[in-house]
């Protein structure tokens, strides 16, 4: 994600390598979604920055505070738009839906949904530089509003009096105890959200970002009191004119046109930002308790299936659940740990025939550990007692979901290539299954499916799913259809899959870490002039290299393009 | 649920206030405002914040993620023993690092920040955490086997194949019967 947000440039080079007559071609381009993004920031802040500067209304304002004044009120427009959008990237049920819909269906739009979670990031991030800026200019206005203090203009004032501690005027008014809440709030979140605390001690990040609900409050009244005010009566009283008891040295006849008609009327202004942030707060406070509202029905746990490598299945029942391939939900196990949500991508989708849907998830964590412990029984150290069969008590267990993600793309490209790492093949196996019940549905013509595991034993999670399809694909006649390469990283310790009816596993399985640029050519040059989308779900190298390989030009005109999918 | 690491947090805190210290004491500086000698204070005090906080504590259980360039830091906040090793000290010392910051405006922010990492640091200090430096790991060197010279002659010693059951190797497989086979 970072690597997204760090490329800056906005032309395409073409670098003609002379080795081996091929033309590599870097392209370096942003979003069309980030460029507008920037556009609009940008644009935001110097129109409002241009009217404090040059604005008749606020002639007298910005001689007692000057660019100080202009900086932060351009500053807070820009706020006002990123505190808005922050929001929507976070509405997971709806962006859902417009994956779903059939109006996603150019490439760029596409990545604007895969994206979001970087989206919201990148508003954060300039929620908080724009607030520096804009806290670093008030202080100045502070600063200025007492040592310049206006005995001409006393309603413009924010001082009592001349010369007041600035430390008391933040103290005394609302805007200065709201921003200093506001301060600290953004202080709390952005220091939890870093990447080591969401990492190893998610609740303290998610439990500071609730916070954001007491944060959006507060900043809709921060402007309560008006502490800027504009000029209302320029007509009558041009700023920089003269008043009665003001003579200037140039002659009689101009002093007559200068002189004022009225005083000057000042009035603050009213608060804007509710209306740039209420109606994504009610958005995503709607999508809130709409999730809570579906997720309240909890599910019924119909099988728990043991798998090596501290792998568990559960398949469930819900009513109403409908889901599409690629898509994950939310665990939620009261009896494990109240607040606590877990995201788990469906390994079975519900279908007509088979309403069940299933997970595969792995023992990593302490929750993981928890919850297997309350799904399985124990193992016993005295074996002459044969384990009885007893009526297993399931804990109560809720889902929140389904939630789209990239992956559900496999099936809109001609040629699909699916790269996983050990347990991120979930995505692909509901994708599998999906081909099983029926192939012939889909746009897609052929699937490469890499599979790389440290360890043989972890093939068995999928190795009947992987077998029934390629057998079926062979009795229809398709055998390019479905292209397996397993991959087991880990040399030492080899064992062996010595099924007979795993032959077709072990026939492609190959030891040692795939070489994924001579992987591409060969894909490349099976599939020439054709879009190949490319699904990674695993370690971030993995990623990172098929990234970068499916950014490099081919010869053979293959164009290569990479969905990322992105985990928590 | 599960171990939540305060000190982890309280960290990135102090780190991020040090840093507002630093940037609040400049700016008082630059300016010459009034009191600015607590701004050149706040330098020094924010300086030495952000390298007393910039090495990350070695995790009590589970992997540990460095920040870059911090081996060196670790080295010096190691040798100073238990007073960095101790969170109390910490907290009682960014108590009462932060309070001069408080007498200048363009500080303030960065008093106030430390003083929230120093009530975090005191509630991981009272649940009993500690700062460990992160060691680079030394991959040592297994010993060849003593004996391998000679193989033994016999084969092992092996119960007839009836009573021979695999699942007594397999002591959680064998604790539960599968719904749905696996493998065989």
């Amino acid at each position: 994600m970072r690597e997204d947000f760090s490329s800056c440039c906005l032309f395409s080079n073409k670098v003609a390598s002379t080795q081996r007559g091929l033309t590599t071609r870097f392209t370096l381009k942003r979003d069309q979604g980030q460029i507008l993004w920037l556009g609009a920031n940008t644009w935001l802040f110097m129109k409002t920055f241009l009217l404090y500067f040059t604005g008749q209304q606020y002639h007298y304002l910005y001689k007692m505070l000057g660019l100080g004044m202009c900086i932060s009120r351009a500053s807070a427009s820009v706020l006002n738009l990123n505190c808005s959008l922050v929001l929507l990237p976070m509405c997971r049920s709806l962006l859902t839906f417009v994956r779903g819909t059939h109006a996603v269906s150019s490439r760029e739009t596409r990545r604007l949904l895969d994206k979001s979670k970087t989206f919201h990031v990148a508003c954060g991030v300039s929620i908080c530089i724009f607030s520096v800026v804009h806290v670093s200019a008030h202080l100045v206005n502070v600063v200025n509003f007492s040592v310049s203090y206006s005995d001409d203009f006393p309603a413009l004032n924010l001082a009592r009096y001349k010369g007041e501690d600035p430390k008391l005027i933040i103290l005394t008014t609302i805007p200065g105890v709201t921003g200093l809440f506001l301060v600290l709030i953004l202080f709390l979140m952005f220091t939890s959200s870093s990447y080591c605390v969401r990492l190893f001690n998610y609740e303290i990040f998610w439990y500071t970002h609730n916070l954001f609900i007491v944060f959006y409050i507060i900043l809709m009244v921060h402007m309560v009191g008006g502490a800027l005010k504009y000029q209302t009566n320029i007509e009558a009283h041009p700023p920089g004119c003269l008043t009665a008891n003001q003579s200037s040295t140039s002659q009689r006849r101009e002093d007559e046109e200068r002189r004022c008609g009225e005083e000057a009327h000042f009035q603050p202004h009213y608060p804007q930002t509710w209306l740039w942030v209420s109606g994504p707060l009610c958005l995503y406070c709607a999508e809130r308790f709409y999730r809570y509202i579906r997720s309240s029905d909890p599910v019924t746990i119909v099988t728990v299936i043991r798998h090596p490598c501290d792998v568990v299945e559960l398949r469930m029942l819900k009513k109403n659940f409908k889901a599409r391939p690629g898509q994950y939900v939310v665990l939620n196990c009261p009896g494990v740990s109240s607040f606590e949500n877990h995201p788990f991508t469906l390994t079975t989708c519900p279908t007509e025939k088979k309403e069940t849907f299933g997970i595969h998830l792995r023992v990593v964590g302490d929750w993981t550990e928890r919850f297997t412990q309350m799904l399985l029984p124990q193992p016993r150290m005295d074996l002459e007692i044969l384990p009885m069969v007893q009526q297993r008590r399931y804990p109560k267990l809720y889902i929140d979901g389904p939630f789209g993600s990239p992956s559900e793309e496999v099936f809109n490209y001609d040629v699909s290539v699916c790269v996983a790492g050990g347990i991120g093949v979930t995505p692909f196996a509901c994708v599998l299954h999906a081909l099983l019940d029926g192939w012939t549905g889909f746009r897609l013509q052929r699937l490469y499916f890499v599979w790389v595991c440290r360890e043989l034993q972890s093939f068995y999670w999928f190795s009947e799913l992987l077998c029934a399809l390629h057998h079926k694909l062979w009795q229809e006649n398709r055998p390019d259809y479905f292209n397996l390469k397993l991959y087991v990283s880990q040399k030492d310790n080899l064992q062996s899959m010595s099924e007979e009816k795993y032959r077709p596993l072990t026939s492609r399985l190959l030891v040692g870490r795939p070489r994924w640029k001579l992987l591409f050519d060969e894909i490349g040059k099976t599939n020439k002039h054709k879009r190949v989308g490319v699904f990674c779900c695993g370690p971030k190298g993995i990623s990172k290299t098929l990234h970068k390989l499916c950014n490099s030009a081919r010869s053979s005109g293959t164009t290569f393009e990479f969905n990322k999918e992105s985990f928590g | 649920m599960g171990k939540i690491e305060w000190a982890m947090w309280a960290n990135e805190q102090a780190l991020a206030s040090g840093l507002i210290l630093l940037t609040g004491g400049i700016v008082g500086v630059a300016g010459q405002f009034r009191g600015w000698q607590f701004a050149a204070y706040a330098i020094a005090a924010g300086v030495f914040v952000c390298l007393l906080e910039y090495p990350r504590s070695k995790r009590a259980k589970g992997t540990s993620v460095e920040r870059t360039g911090q081996y060196c830091f670790t080295v010096c906040v190691k040798s100073f023993g238990p007073l960095t090793r101790n969170y109390y000290v910490r907290a009682f010392l960014h108590a009462a690092i932060c309070v001069p910051g408080g007498f200048m405006l363009a500080t303030v922010l960065g008093c106030v920040c430390l003083g929230i990492a120093s009530i975090i640091y005191l509630a991981a200090a009272i649940r009993g955490e500690h700062w460990e430096p992160i060691v680079p790991r030394k991959d040592t060197v297994r010993p060849p086997p003593a004996d391998i010279k000679n193989p033994p002659q016999n084969p092992p010693p092996r119960p007839p194949p009836e009573t021979r059951r695999k699942r007594v190797e397999d002591l959680e497989g064998a604790a539960y019967d599968n719904p749905i086979p696996v493998k065989d």
